[in-house]
């Protein structure tokens, strides 16, 4: 169960990460900051990936490598077997702090991406009624986003996301930012929503417990730079409970390979 | 490198309209050095001027400009003395507040331009005039920034210091001022720009020395070459004088935050 | 103390609304008795007559014209200065913002030109455009200009990279991240340009009238400098206020409007 390598079905992956590395300028400008090193792993269609490490480590810089919004120093991102060079909508992301756009309405936030990629006047209604619908917005279109609450903000963020019918979704802590029952609710969500609309899913987060419950497969990175320890493929049967002895063991044994220096 | 490429470009930008003035004025003349002075024209009447050049209209460059800044700094300072605190005062002491901000509404938005001829007639055309319209313009953004400077406070630190039982007198300085200070020292800085601009203002009608002065007689002399020096010793005096603000206000007001 | 527990007979507006009443009926009755009875008279019209002059200059004219010429023939200089000024602020405040190539070419020109006065122009634009309203247009089209195009360009350098980012991996090209991402970020901004630039364009227009103009605000009341008429200054300088004080509110009232989605809001 924990040991991966065997575990996983070979299928071709839709995203492979290749030996990749990020170093940035020091801030005197003389030395380098390594922040990523040597990162290999693939991901599968429909796969929810977790990457979980503890505080600051380069997981957020990972994830924008991985979407196209960096760019490695060393190695590189494949998608689909094609070089990852740039951001495209066939990658979705959502945000920590939802990065919704303030000025426009829930809907036209929604229907953002299938506007600007000129998708029929139809078809852009459509994917904002059903998103909306599966994220449990309905009857919201016209409000702002700062009417709303954290958590209906971060699904709006996910229908976004969504609208655009992406073949990857990044996360990165998107509920970091959320009370803890709040929280729970939306993991509880997003594993509804990501059951009923299959898609290959990337997750960066920071809590053991988000983690266990919405994985199948967790890469646990360490700091500095950053790099990966270990990974675990999970099988609990969905949905999970979160004092169930299983949930508790695995939490157990990836918290103590934690590598807490910072 | 890449932000050397910039720096360069500038430069270049710079350089290269400073080159066609040059060419459409002394080279080919396509524009009459009556309408526009050519660069060099301007140069050479700057480094007169600056040397001590009296014509033509009476007084060299660097009298010109302390004449000015006497004016000016004079009515900055009676707007500040007395705006500063009215600002304070409106927004501490609601009883205060009520009766004096409705008054203080009437002024405010009356340009300080406006009152020149009223101040001309009453106080004549000399220092007294002159330090009142600045005065004018000085105190309407003291007032105002010190006023939301103190309205920013923050309740919570307000209820933190009552509970340590701090009297109002301790509420107002220990609290209330740390807080507005960096505001206050913005508006010390946007008083003496409006005092600058009324100043010139001020003197192209009623003077016989100063900047304002210099441009406006340069024009009745067909002088342009001294206009555009004037021009640009005012610009130049201003942008010093709000860079010497800013570096009080980087010394005084130390919580890096800035606020403008 | 910041409290508002004065008195609880009162809502806080009632409050405010009496106090108003209050304290401009002090001023006046002052005004009054200090012009009527002490030496200050010689050169102090009493508030009434300051008063009834300014509802007469509705129907009798100052000069050629009535009062609400004089506002109109102003306001119609600010009108035309302020759009040209608009047009070009924004554009190139969001130039510079966004490409750095336009800041490069444009901000040394514009900060070589920013801090000299509107009014220290006027000489030159005397010189370049005579005394038609090309001229005055001119000046008022400085005065707005620059803080139009500073506060544009504050906003579109603030612009939170997270949202062009969305914008991009959402399927946006450059010129929709322009648009659509930039342009609207930057509104707020603008609007806070727009209404100092509307305040500044009003006294740019009195100053530019005070120096070179035969009708319009800033005539009248230099007019009644040089017939030593101080009752028409001061019926000027109410009219001056008033038209400020509707101007300044106008903007800000339109930005509620506009800007219902821009939450936090400044003074």
């Amino acid at each position: 169960m924990e040991r991966s390598e065997g575990n996983i079905k070979k299928k071709n992956p839709v995203l492979e990460c290749r030996n990749v590395g990020r170093s940035f300028d020091s801030y005197d400008g003389k030395g380098k900051n390594e922040v990523l090193r040597g990162m290999n792993f693939e991901v599968y269609e429909n796969e929810f990936l977790v990457l979980f490490g503890a505080g600051q480590c380069g997981k957020t810089t990972l994830l924008n490598i991985l979407a196209g919004l960096d760019m490695p120093t060393e190695g590189e991102v494949y998608a689909n077997g094609e070089k990852v060079s740039g951001p495209a909508p066939e990658r979705g992301f959502v945000y920590q702090k939802t990065s919704l756009f303030p000025w426009m309405t829930v809907e036209d936030n929604v229907g953002f991406g299938p506007k600007v990629r000129h998708l029929p006047e139809k078809e852009c209604k459509e994917r904002i009624r059903k998103y909306l619908d599966l994220v449990g917005l309905t009857g919201f279109e016209k409000s702002y986003p700062s009417q709303l609450s954290g958590g209906m903000r971060q699904r709006v963020g996910i229908a976004r996301a969504y609208a655009n019918e992406p073949d990857i979704m990044f996360m990165d802590e998107p509920f970091g930012h959320l009370d803890a029952q709040t929280r729970y609710m939306m993991e509880e969500e997003l594993q509804r929503i990501w059951q009923q609309e299959k898609r290959t899913v990337i997750f960066v987060t920071n809590n053991i417990e988000e983690a266990l419950f919405l994985a199948d497969r967790i890469i646990l990175l360490t700091n500095c730079p950053t790099h990966i320890k270990q990974e675990y493929s999970i099988t609990m049967q969905r949905p999970r409970d979160y004092v169930d002895p299983e949930f508790l063991r695995l939490r157990q044994l990836i918290t103590d390979n934690m590598d807490l220096t910072l | 490198m890449k932000k050397h490429k910039y720096t360069v470009i500038s430069v270049c930008s710079f350089l290269i309209v400073l080159i066609i003035w040059q060419l459409v004025t002394d080279v080919f003349h396509l524009v009459s050095p009556i309408m526009l002075p050519s660069p060099t024209t301007i140069l050479k009447t700057f480094w007169y001027k600056l040397t001590g050049g009296t014509v033509p209209d009476g007084s060299s460059l660097i009298q010109n400009i302390l004449s000015s800044l006497k004016i000016a700094l004079g009515g900055y300072v009676v707007g500040v003395v007395i705006g500063v605190p009215l600002g304070i005062g409106m927004a501490w002491s609601r009883r205060f507040e009520l009766f004096a901000k409705p008054l203080f509404d009437i002024i405010r938005p009356v340009p300080a331009l406006a009152w020149i001829p009223l101040m001309i007639l009453w106080l004549g055309i000399g220092y007294a005039s002159k330090v009142g319209i600045i005065f004018f313009a000085a105190f309407i953004s003291a007032t105002v920034n010190s006023y939301t400077g103190i309205r920013q406070t923050s309740q919570v630190h307000l209820w933190v210091g009552k509970t340590f039982g701090a009297t109002n007198r301790q509420l107002l300085f220990k609290v209330a001022l740390p807080t507005a200070l960096p505001m206050i020292f913005t508006g010390l800085r946007l008083a003496l720009g409006s005092a600058w601009v009324a100043l010139v203002a001020a003197e192209m009608l009623a003077a016989t020395s100063g900047l304002g002065y210099m441009i406006q007689i340069s024009r009745l002399l067909g002088r342009p070459d001294v206009i555009i020096v004037g021009m640009i010793t005012i610009g130049f005096v201003g942008l010093l004088l709000n860079t010497v603000l800013e570096q009080l206000q980087k010394r005084f007001v130390r919580r890096g935050k800035k606020h403008d | 103390m910041i409290d508002s527990t004065t008195n609880s007979r009162f809502t806080n507006k009632q409050l405010i609304i009496i106090y108003t009443i209050i304290s401009l009926v002090c001023l006046l009755i002052v005004w009054e008795l200090v012009a009527r009875f002490t030496s200050a008279s010689m050169f102090l019209p009493p508030a009434s007559e300051v008063l009834t002059a300014f509802f007469r200059s509705f129907a009798e004219p100052i000069g050629q014209h009535t009062m609400l010429f004089h506002v109109g023939i102003s306001l119609y200089r600010v009108a035309v200065a302020f759009l040209f000024a608009t047009v070009i602020g924004i554009a190139l405040g969001v130039g510079m913002g966004y490409s750095r190539l336009f800041e490069a070419i444009f901000k040394p020109l514009f900060e070589f030109i920013r801090p000299i006065p509107p009014l220290a122009w006027i000489p030159l634009s005397i010189l370049w455009f005579g005394l038609s309203d090309t001229g005055k247009f001119f000046i008022i089209f400085l005065g707005c200009f620059c803080f139009i195009t500073v506060n544009t360009y504050d906003g579109a350098k603030n612009v939170d990279p997270e949202l062009m980012g969305a914008a991009r991996m959402l399927g946006a090209n450059e010129r929709q991240v322009f648009f659509k991402i930039v342009l609207p970020s930057s509104v707020p901004y603008i609007f806070a340009g727009l209404q100092i630039a509307v305040t500044a364009g009003w006294s740019a227009v009195v100053g530019a009238e005070m120096i070179q103009s035969n009708e319009g605000v800033g005539w009248v009341i230099i007019r009644g400098m040089s017939t030593g008429n101080t009752v028409q200054i001061m019926v000027g300088i109410v009219a001056i206020g008033i038209v400020g004080f509707i101007l300044a509110n106008l903007t800000s009232a339109l930005e509620r409007r506009l800007c219902a989605w821009n939450a936090q809001k400044g003074i």
